[in-house]
């Protein structure tokens, strides 16, 4: 029943115009009447009220007391969330291209989500070798023993500073991975970095060069 | 880089909103569960008041009665009246949240006095259709037993007896909690239904086949007959309007509440013209008269030799009956405890239950009189099948007077709150039209007929609305202004309405 209905060719119009009285109803304070807005936006009158009436069905206006009026209603803040969440991403990926710029191999991120690892930003240079069995075996990879390590640990945040591992994927090639702790401490990402199985030697080095970014992250990714 | 859409106010009201005046800390319908119900509680409710499986059992026969060769135009016509006086009613319940319903709707378009007149024709429709649904719940309980015991049938203590039983059964699960009676429902109801469309199938497979057009065109029928018949058939889809009473109850009510009204009329319209149809085309095939049946559909089981659906569809048609007396008695307390709430009624009738939230005294009045009436004319010597016949003249009455008033209402309404368009306009007009004159021409034949006594229960009726009328505008005139009471957004609806 709460699937969203598949768009037509005319509704974008109809998505612009529903943003449109929204932000009238913003700007002209609780109270203004469907002929105002209709009036005001240049709408068709059959139009502004069909629109009106759907967003009232959606609650993000409710009709005042006389039936006339409008209100925004509570679940407008409900959008905002929604911008939010999106600037949060759109800095983190910011944060990931920024330490990809300063590291010879991949950089990987990848959120945890019951229970899962989900890749969420890839390095484009250096493509995971092989997803299925990193999202289906965690023991197989340094994300993945990343969540194991905090389901063993007893306490929140786990002791775990860093997981690695060697030759499990790629031959001659492995992963040190960091984890990305949100506000409350939770785990919610891992960091990893995809590089030669040589390289993989200096772990406090690596550790400590993408640190910064990972405590960055976790306020930005808690938020998604 | 994607274009930033201007929302600039819309972001800075959502940061530091404007505080709204004018808004109450609670609703005038407080008590009730507010927002509870989702979309198949809601649906289940209209379903249940139409009873759509009990409907496509009986109304044929009651509709070719009346109209003869006209039985399906009657009920395309019907159908097409309904489907208008949804549109009219939508009207509203995308506007606004009331447990009163149609009355509520016709007080904020026509004022107070049409409020009254259209509360009081809703009291006589869900109480008389509650009434038609115990006879027939008992009625085919009888049946149903006859399978077992052939002498019950004749029994006038039994049917009282099933009558008190039903009821009570009513009265408990409704006192308990909406979401409990709306469940079983349409559960019950589901289950019947599928019982009709099985036997449908089998007839239109077992039954040699007959020209369509020797069923369903209409031969030599008189307009006053037709009106007759289209008025029995409306009372087959009267019901659908019910999920209005619980607006306040349903979360997203005006979303939710639209759409069980308009599919439960296209979905009842389809089911009735298919049975109708299968109805007639059974006996045309297999000879005899529909008209002179009491029980159509067993007659049509057992003569295509599939006499165990027949059994199967008693107690199908039993439940179906019980179910509809369910979301009858739901609306009719609905409608009690929003009048006792603006002091219309008496106070004590807009009392909720603390702990299961339900009006239950207005329940429990609904219910007793539900009860008493059917009991006397039982009482009074008629067979059941006799009295459904009677009270679903009232209820047809009731309904349609409520419907009418209500179209009335819908373009006054939407001029008032400068809302107005051609369409809704033009529907509700028509819908008005219509339902008068098929009501009007309706009567006109029962008073003729063998049904006066209706006719004489509706003038009584009708003369008692009119006495509290007298009573109400001098003892109560603030109540009376109060009327159209509907559940009003709250603070913690609106953004910068409470902290």
């Amino acid at each position: 029943m709460n699937a969203i209905p598949e768009l037509s060719g005319r509704q974008p119009g109809a998505v612009h115009s529903a943003f449109a009285v929204l932000e009238e109803v913003a700007r002209a304070g609780p109270g203004i009447t469907a002929q105002q807005l209709s009036a005001r936006l240049g709408l068709p009158r059959a139009t502004a009220y069909r629109i009106l009436n759907l967003l009232v069905q959606d609650e993000y206006l409710v009709r005042m007391p006389d039936l006339r009026g409008f209100a925004l209603g509570r679940k407008v803040a409900e959008l905002a969330d929604v911008a939010q969440a999106q600037d949060a991403a759109a800095t983190a990926r910011e944060a990931v291209a920024d330490l990809r710029g300063r590291i010879r191999g991949g950089v990987h991120l990848a959120v945890y989500r019951d229970d899962r690892v989900v890749p969420v930003d890839v390095d484009p240079d250096f493509p995971l070798s092989d997803p299925k069995r990193i999202q289906s075996d965690l023991s197989v990879s340094a994300l993945g023993r990343l969540l194991l390590a905090e389901q063993a640990a007893r306490a929140v945040p786990s002791p775990t500073r860093f997981t690695t591992q060697e030759g499990e994927l790629v031959p001659g090639f492995g992963c040190l991975a960091v984890p990305v702790r949100g506000d409350d401490q939770r785990l919610v990402a891992g960091l990893a970095l995809a590089l030669p199985a040589a390289r993989l030697a200096d772990r406090d080095g690596l550790v400590s060069l993408v640190a910064d970014t990972a405590v960055r992250l976790g306020p930005l990714l808690s938020r998604v | 880089m994607t274009a930033q859409p201007p929302v600039t106010a819309l972001s800075r009201a959502i940061a530091d909103p404007t505080p709204v005046d004018g808004l109450a800390a609670r609703s005038p319908m407080a008590g009730l569960d507010r927002r509870s119900l989702g979309f198949v509680d809601v649906l289940a409710q209209s379903v249940g008041a139409v009873a759509p499986s009990a409907a496509a059992a009986t109304c044929p026969v009651l509709v070719a009665a009346r109209a003869g060769s006209g039985t399906l135009l009657a009920f395309l016509l019907a159908g097409v009246l309904m489907a208008l006086v949804a549109y009219a009613v939508n009207q509203f319940t995308r506007r606004m949240a009331a447990t009163g319903s149609l009355y509520t709707f016709a007080a904020r378009g026509l004022g107070v006095r049409a409020g009254f007149a259209t509360s009081a024709a809703m009291i006589v429709g869900y109480g008389f259709v509650a009434m038609f649904a115990l006879l027939g719940a008992a009625y085919y309980g009888l049946t149903l037993l006859a399978h077992a015991v052939p002498a019950v049938p004749g029994s006038r203590g039994l049917v009282l007896l099933l009558l008190a039983g039903f009821g009570a059964v009513c009265l408990l699960v409704l006192w308990r909690g909406i979401r409990l009676s709306t469940r079983v429902t349409l559960v019950i109801e589901l289950l019947s239904i599928v019982g009709i469309l099985v036997l449908i199938v089998v007839l239109l497979v077992r039954v040699p086949g007959s020209s369509f057009a020797a069923v369903a065109l209409p031969r030599s029928v008189g307009i006053p007959e037709l009106a007759a018949g289209t008025t029995v058939a409306v009372t087959a889809f009267v019901g659908f309007e019910s999920a209005a009473t619980l607006g306040v109850e349903s979360r997203r009510p005006f979303a939710t509440i639209p759409r069980t009204i308009r599919w439960t009329v296209i979905a009842a319209g389809l089911l009735y013209l298919l049975s109708a149809y299968t109805q007639l085309a059974g006996f045309e095939a297999l000879g005899g008269d529909l008209v002179a049946s009491d029980s159509p559909v067993n007659d049509l089981a057992a003569r295509a030799g599939v006499e165990w659906i027949g059994l199967l569809l008693d107690a199908a048609l039993a439940c179906s009956f019980l179910a509809c007396a369910l979301a009858s008695t739901t609306a009719l307390a609905r409608v009690l405890f929003s009048l006792g709430r603006e002091g219309i009624a008496p106070r004590a009738l807009g009392r909720t239950h603390r702990r299961f939230r339900t009006p239950h005294v207005a329940l429990a009045v609904g219910v007793a009189v539900e009860v008493a009436v059917p009991a006397v004319l039982v009482l009074a010597g008629m067979g059941a099948w006799q009295a459904m016949g009677v009270v679903v003249v009232c209820a047809a009455a009731g309904y349609m007077t409520a419907y009418a008033l209500v179209c009335v209402a819908t373009p006054f309404f939407l001029r008032r709150i400068g809302e107005l368009t051609v369409g809704p306009a033009v529907a509700a007009a028509v819908a008005a039209a219509g339902l008068v004159a098929a009501l009007a021409l309706d009567l006109w034949l029962e008073v003729t007929g063998d049904r006066a006594l209706a006719v004489l229960l509706l003038a009584g009726v009708a003369a008692v609305a009119f006495t509290l009328w007298a009573v109400c505008r001098r003892r109560r005139p603030d109540a009376l202004r109060r009327i159209g009471l509907y559940d009003e957004p709250t603070m913690g609806d609106v953004l910068g309405g409470a902290p």
